[in-house]
């Protein structure tokens, strides 16, 4: 009887049924993770499995999955062998240094000049935002539409070019140089307000105190920025850098919106590439070998990257009285 | 003449200190104007008629402003009614495109939201998945979009209505549904959401819960009544956020529909390789459309977008 009572109020009254085998801590806790996991096992290995296994078919998409039949690595040696395969790579590299130093630059120097409290800074905040919100593929129509050679960019350049002797209209979206760089600025237009804003929250989140005592003590401005600032802020630079580098290389909207990859092969990423042989010449096994083969060559960047933001993150959530 | 040179030194400090602000006021303003006048340009454009498209020198603002261009994009108006051979004139009805954009990137984006949101509950209060589990999520993030689009192309387009066909005798297939594209989305938000939520929930001290749960509180009671209320305004910004990114996706969109569902962004891309040669006025009316309600919601959640970007590292 004793026994009884004591039971009873060891386990207060509960939710019968499903509520109560889910409220268990050994099935609660594991709920959402299974479906998640169950979600991307279904959605995302599942299908790369999958690619892997079509990757070694000789298959193209006009003719049936079933008579596709096995073929070993000639994809991948045809992939290797491809010439523009490893052209559009480099290119993508080549659009994402300079898309990202620049980036960098603007983005830190406009960073250090509102980072103080000063009239209408909120309002410059909010402008060098916007950006960032704006839809990727309405930037690329509105510099498409900017880059017309009889466009707005050319008439304000015009006044600016004429003194050095250059009178023709730049013909943006046509000569291959002139369309790389057409990418790279539509990319630093709309990523700068990002940069900016990753160094601003670095700004922001430097201690006072340490710049006050230097500043007490007798250190210069450039001492001070070189010494103390720049140091602390090395978190915000290296987490601006990943994240930048890794959302530059999948670089492909603008490449449609702006070029379609033209004139020539001048500005074709390797996701436009890719897209092109899958969805355009239908070269399914191509695609598949192709895809793999990025991700491996991607892959310890990647886990690079993932690397320096663990680190650095480390290192901004240590104790705040560390200083 | 080192007597004269001394004073001067402060003096030359001093007036440098005084202009900066102007400095700093001139290149601001500089690169305001860089970073509206795209926008500027298209909301401008799009008030013009087709003869002002293109003009040498450009017309910086439409001389004849009009609402032809909204008309023909909303399909209001005498146009409706009077079709007409001329590109200029057409019709380009965006309601479908619109509401499709409007269901997808809403369901997705709460889908994950849910989902992303007990996760982030588990790992931050029980650990689940182990101590890297965070990090190794971030990976679908990294991975460059067109990697899945491939292998998603063809498990939807291929496999699945083999396996069907096989299994049950009917072709289905997710190639070009709501229900493809919307799934890829929450899978592909999530990190945001994961990393967002846990930013969140782990400020919420856990000895309010403990409290609770003590006083015999179930775990769901506990969850609704003493997490949700403290977390909610944090979901709301990450919702939000992702909302923006579902909304302005393009690449899996473009790959994995067509010509049933189609968004937005791609509608506005078929305009920009139409053959008819380009249509500028009405694909200005169509970019201010989609653009507007976006930075609306963006200045909204202007003071968290640090955080979805950062995925939680960095804070305001």
């Amino acid at each position: 009887m004793k026994l009884v009572l004591a039971e009873m109020e060891a386990t207060p009254k509960r939710p019968a049924g499903l509520a109560a085998w889910l409220a268990q801590e050994r099935i609660f806790r594991l709920v959402p993770f299974v479906m998640v996991e169950g979600m991307f096992l279904l959605l995302l290995a599942l299908p790369f499995a999958l690619t892997i296994y079509i990757s070694l078919l000789r298959w193209r998409a006009n003719r049936p999955f079933e008579q596709a039949y096995f073929q070993g690595f000639v994809n991948y040696a045809r992939v290797i062998a491809e010439p523009e395969f490893w052209w559009s790579l480099g290119r993508t590299f080549y659009f994402a240094a300079a898309a990202v130093t620049l980036e960098l630059v603007l983005g830190f120097f406009l960073a250090m000049l509102v980072h103080q409290a000063f009239r209408g800074r909120r309002l410059y905040i909010t402008i060098f935002l916007i950006p960032m919100m704006v839809v990727p593929v309405v930037v690329g129509y509105n510099f498409s539409m900017i880059y017309v050679d009889s466009g707005p960019l050319n008439q304000i350049l015009a006044p600016i070019l004429t003194p050095f002797g250059v009178t023709a209209r730049i013909r943006w979206l046509s000569h291959p140089l002139a369309a790389q760089w057409a990418i790279i600025l539509a990319d630093v237009w709309q990523w700068t307000s990002l940069t900016f804003l990753i160094f601003l929250s670095g700004f922001a989140a430097l201690p006072p105190e340490l710049i006050n005592a230097a500043r007490v003590m007798g250190a210069s401005r450039w001492q001070i920025f070189r010494r103390i600032q720049l140091p602390l802020l090395k978190p915000a630079i290296v987490i601006a850098v990943v994240i930048r580098t890794m959302e530059a290389l999948k670089l492909f909207d603008q490449a449609v919106l702006l070029t379609f990859g033209g004139p020539g092969d001048s500005t074709q990423t390797i996701a436009f590439f890719l897209w092109r042989q899958v969805w355009q010449f239908n070269k399914y096994g191509f695609g598949a070998a192709a895809s793999v083969l990025l991700l491996l060559l991607l892959s310890s960047l990647i886990y690079g990257g993932i690397y320096l933001l663990v680190r650095e993150r480390a290192l901004l959530q240590q104790p705040e009285g560390r200083g | 003449m080192a007597a004269t040179d001394r004073p001067h030194a402060p003096t030359a400090k001093a007036r440098r200190r005084r202009l900066f602000p102007y400095f700093r006021h001139a290149v601001l303003i500089a690169w305001s104007l860089i970073v509206l006048f795209p926008i500027f340009w298209m909301v401008s454009t799009s008030f013009k008629g087709s003869g002002e498209w293109v003009a040498w020198p450009p017309h910086w603002l439409p001389h004849q402003p009009t609402l032809y261009n909204y008309q023909q994009i909303l399909a209001v108006g005498p146009l409706a009614t009077a079709p007409s051979r001329e590109a200029t004139e057409q019709v380009y009805n965006i309601w479908k495109a619109v509401g499709d954009s409007v269901a997808i990137a809403t369901l997705s984006s709460l889908m994950a939201l849910l989902m992303g949101t007990f996760l982030a509950y588990s790992i931050s209060r029980f650990n689940v998945g182990g101590k890297n589990f965070r990090y190794l999520v971030l990976t679908i993030r990294m991975v460059p979009p067109i990697v899945i689009a491939i292998p998603i192309l063809m498990y939807y387009a291929v496999l699945m209505p083999y396996t069907t066909d096989l299994l049950l005798g009917v072709r289905v297939s997710l190639f070009d549904t709501y229900v493809g594209l919307g799934l890829l989305y929450v899978a592909t938000t999530l990190p945001f959401v994961i990393w967002m939520m846990l930013s969140f929930i782990d400020e919420v001290p856990y000895t309010l819960e403990h409290a609770a749960r003590i006083m015999g509180a179930g775990r769901i009671y506990t969850l609704r009544r003493v997490v949700l209320p403290l977390v909610a305004s944090g979901m709301m910004v990450t919702f939000l956020f992702i909302f923006i990114l579902n909304w302005s996706e393009f690449l899996l969109s473009l790959t994995l529909t067509q010509p049933q569902v189609s968004t937005l962004p791609v509608l506005l891309n078929k305009f920009q390789s139409a053959v008819e040669g380009r249509l500028y006025g009405p694909q200005a009316a169509i970019g201010t459309v989609i653009t507007l309600p976006v930075v609306v919601l963006g200045i909204l959640i202007q003071k968290h977008l640090i955080t979805g970007f950062s995925f939680g590292m960095l804070r305001k």
